[in-house]
């Protein structure tokens, strides 16, 4: 069995003139948290109706579950489209019923395991409504119960938290955590950096297009580390005079030091000390997943007014 | 196959649960009952007992006490007078001097057997009473001639038996049973039109509502991860179809019980005359019902493969609307042309057009229920059928599992025949 759940190789894909998505590589471990990261339009839905076998790419290969996207192995993925698509007019019980059955489950077992899905997430005594009556949020919680109910291998979320209020974001994030532990892996897009940064273990950048970077992202941030370290400090600064330090700015209580090349955090923490210093706080800073994007991609096209308004990246 | 079922399945219990589906199914029967309900009432207020009939006894023993029992069942009847002849009697018929005369003979004697002739049919109301008062008068005859019991026993199971003839100035005295059945195959083929155009466009404009719908709520994009669009089409166009088949099926039921216990109660409860006793006759049998529902099947393949391939390739609502008028006029055009063709309009070249597949239903099943066209015409009908079947769903099989992924603007019609080449 392959080690990887998605491969992608050299994927491209165009509507018309316009390029939605060029040359993408991407691999994604077996049991990872995956965020494919980027701004509106930048090519994060095809390239996930591309490994849904939706769209076909124009150029390049992808492996899903390790083959082709067949109707076998597209059936052991929890797909949930960008789009909330519910039969409306189906009662939410016999709707994931139907769901658990065209995924091959017997439609008595895929009812008993909807029922304990829509009692864990307060919907029990909408099971024989209509999905029509249930607000935008509730049928998002019924399209997600949908996704999972046959335990898929691999979970591929487009966009699964937009639209949620965030008791609700928070209670489908624990839920997606745990299909991680029972050994799913998860792939989901959103445009929320902060979000990703909070449960990915993985993250793809794409902008306009093209990927920006992917990896780890403990990884990631060691290496994108810009060498900023924040100390809080009793008494003047003039300890840092022995120090190549680029540039000290104050931030509040703390300075926010950037290290030339011949100083290491080490050091400076050996320096604090030996001149006597009481620190209070010692922090190498890192990155945020917005900065990271940001100093690769240039500010996304669709945040640019917010960060011109708010001064930058939070 | 787990799949193909799950869908089909769907489709036709969503469909059958809806208010619409179950207030149309109960409403057309109560329609139709109220209808035949309202046609009696308006029967019996017509029955007119004050006409004059004239009884011709050849017999010699039974003229009077016949008579006397017509007359007790509130109808009236003179026994002929000695110079008249029949010819006089047909003409005083024709004249609408006298509404019928009657003859007994040595045949009503033997076995109950005797004539109603008249320019119009007795009824089945009438035709019940006559025969009782004639049988009862034959029996009283005959068992006060002492004769064998066993005989009589006969003539009692038998019944008697009114022969009706009917009177015309018509010279070639045209045969009426013919006539009989030639209303009744106009009236099947009218009917037969009118159930064969409905249900095609209603169960057609259903399964590109369904198409539509899943497209427009994307619902499509998780259902065609674990189903082949061509499952997903076909689960839609069985599941559609079954519900239609057991609308259908409801209301021929109810048609059936109706015409086994509602008509004779109707006629027993309301002294009836004429249009139920004829109602019988205007049913048609069971070769031109399975005719109907073979073009029923077959048109509805055919039109729903395309109604789901025009669902497939719209957007929105308005866009469907306009996408679906193309195959809306193939089914209208026939229409027209055959309600042209009852008002005594038509063309020779008609039976020919009939020929093609989608205008086959509503122009050949009226004619081949009126018996205008020769069998094999509608043998190689059927054919054709199959065959536009078979090519119509390959056709729209593949714009359907392309057009159910493409968003955005309606395709052109190039793009499409790219759809097919390339799907």
């Amino acid at each position: 069995m392959s080690e990887l759940a998605v491969r992608l190789t050299g994927v491209s894909k165009s509507f018309g003139t316009h390029a939605a998505v060029s040359d993408l590589d991407l691999e994604i471990p077996r049991g990872s948290i995956t965020g494919l990261l980027g701004p509106n339009g930048s090519g994060k839905t095809t390239t996930i109706r591309m490994m849904m076998a939706i769209l076909l790419p124009d150029q390049g290969q992808i492996e899903l579950l390790g083959g082709f996207p067949d109707f076998d192995r597209r059936s052991r993925v929890g797909y949930l489209p960008e789009e909330r698509g519910v039969y409306e007019k189906m009662k939410v019980l016999d709707q994931l019923a139907f769901l658990g059955e065209i995924r091959g489950i017997d439609r008595r077992v895929a009812k008993s395991r909807a029922m304990r899905w829509l009692e864990r997430l307060g919907l029990a005594d909408w099971a024989d409504k209509k999905v029509q009556t249930l607000s935008k949020g509730m049928q998002q919680k019924v399209q997600f119960v949908g996704t999972v109910l046959h335990e898929p291998e691999l979970l591929i979320l487009d966009e699964p938290f937009s639209g949620l209020d965030p008791i609700n974001q928070e209670v489908l994030e624990a839920i997606v955590l745990e299909e991680r532990r029972r050994g799913a892996t998860i792939l989901f897009s959103t445009h929320l950096m902060e979000q990703a940064e909070r449960i990915c273990e993985r993250v793809c950048l794409i902008a306009s297009s093209r990927k920006v970077l992917d990896g780890d992202l403990r990884e990631i941030k060691r290496r994108e580390r810009s060498g900023v370290v924040a100390v809080e400090f009793e008494g003047d600064d003039r300890w840092l005079s022995s120090l190549d330090v680029a540039e000290i700015e104050e931030v509040g209580q703390a300075h926010h030091l950037t290290l030339g090349p011949r100083t290491d955090s080490a050091r400076l923490l050996a320096t604090a000390a030996a001149a006597g210093v009481g620190v209070r706080r010692f922090e190498v800073l890192e990155p945020t997943l917005r900065e990271i994007f940001v100093s690769h991609a240039g500010a996304p096209a669709d945040e640019r007014p917010v960060l011109l308004a708010s001064g930058g990246a939070q | 196959m787990r799949q193909l079922w799950a869908a089909l399945r769907r489709e036709y219990i969503e469909r059958v649960r809806t208010k619409g589906f179950i207030l149309s199914t109960i409403a057309i029967p109560v329609l139709m009952v109220g209808f035949i309900a309202l046609s009696a009432f308006m029967g019996m207020r017509a029955e007119r007992f004050d006409r004059q009939w004239v009884l011709v006894d050849r017999t010699g023993r039974i003229g009077a006490e016949v008579a006397e029992a017509i007359g007790a069942a509130g109808y009236a009847a003179d026994l002929l007078d000695g110079e008249a002849t029949l010819e006089d009697l047909d003409a005083r018929i024709l004249d609408d001097d006298l509404e019928a005369y009657i003859v007994l003979d040595e045949a009503t004697l033997r076995d109950g057997a005797f004539s109603y002739r008249s320019d119009d049919s007795p009824g089945s109301t009438r035709t019940a009473v006559l025969e009782g008062i004639v049988v009862r008068e034959v029996l009283r005859q005959r068992i006060a001639g002492l004769e064998s019991p066993g005989e009589v026993r006969a003539l009692l199971d038998r019944g008697g038996h009114l022969d009706f003839e009917r009177i015309t100035d018509d010279p070639s005295g045209a045969d009426e049973i013919s006539e009989a059945e030639e209303i009744s195959g106009i009236v099947t083929g009218l009917a037969g039109v009118f159930i064969l155009y409905i249900s095609m466009l209603i169960y057609g404009a259903f399964v590109l509502r369904s198409v539509l719908d899943e497209k427009r709520n994307r619902v499509v994009e998780v259902v065609i991860s674990a189903v082949t669009p061509g499952r997903l089409m076909l689960g839609k166009i069985l599941g559609v179809g079954s519900m239609g088949l057991t609308q259908l099926g409801i209301w021929a039921a109810s048609a059936a019980l109706l015409g086994l216990l509602g008509v004779p109660m109707l006629a027993a409860a309301l002294a009836q005359e004429g249009a139920l006793g004829e109602f019988a006759h205007l049913l048609p049998g069971a070769g031109t019902l399975l005719l109907l529902l073979a073009y029923f099947l077959l048109g509805f393949f055919l039109y729903a493969a395309l109604f789901a391939a025009v669902g497939a390739m719209c957007s929105s609502e308005e866009e469907a609307q306009q996408a679906q008028f193309p195959v809306m006029m193939l089914l209208i055009v026939p229409f027209v042309m055959q309600m042209y063709s009852l008002q005594g309009g038509g063309f020779d070249w008609m039976e020919w057009a009939a020929l093609f597949p989608f205008f086959t239903p509503i122009l050949m099943f009226p004619r081949a229920a009126a018996g205008s066209v020769e069998w094999w015409m509608v043998a190689i009908s059927l054919v054709l059928m199959a065959l536009a079947v078979v090519a119509t769903a390959w056709v729209a099989g593949r714009i359907y599992r392309v057009g159910i992924i493409m968003q955005g603007k309606r395709p052109t019609l190039r793009e499409v025949v790219r759809w097919i080449r390339q799907a």
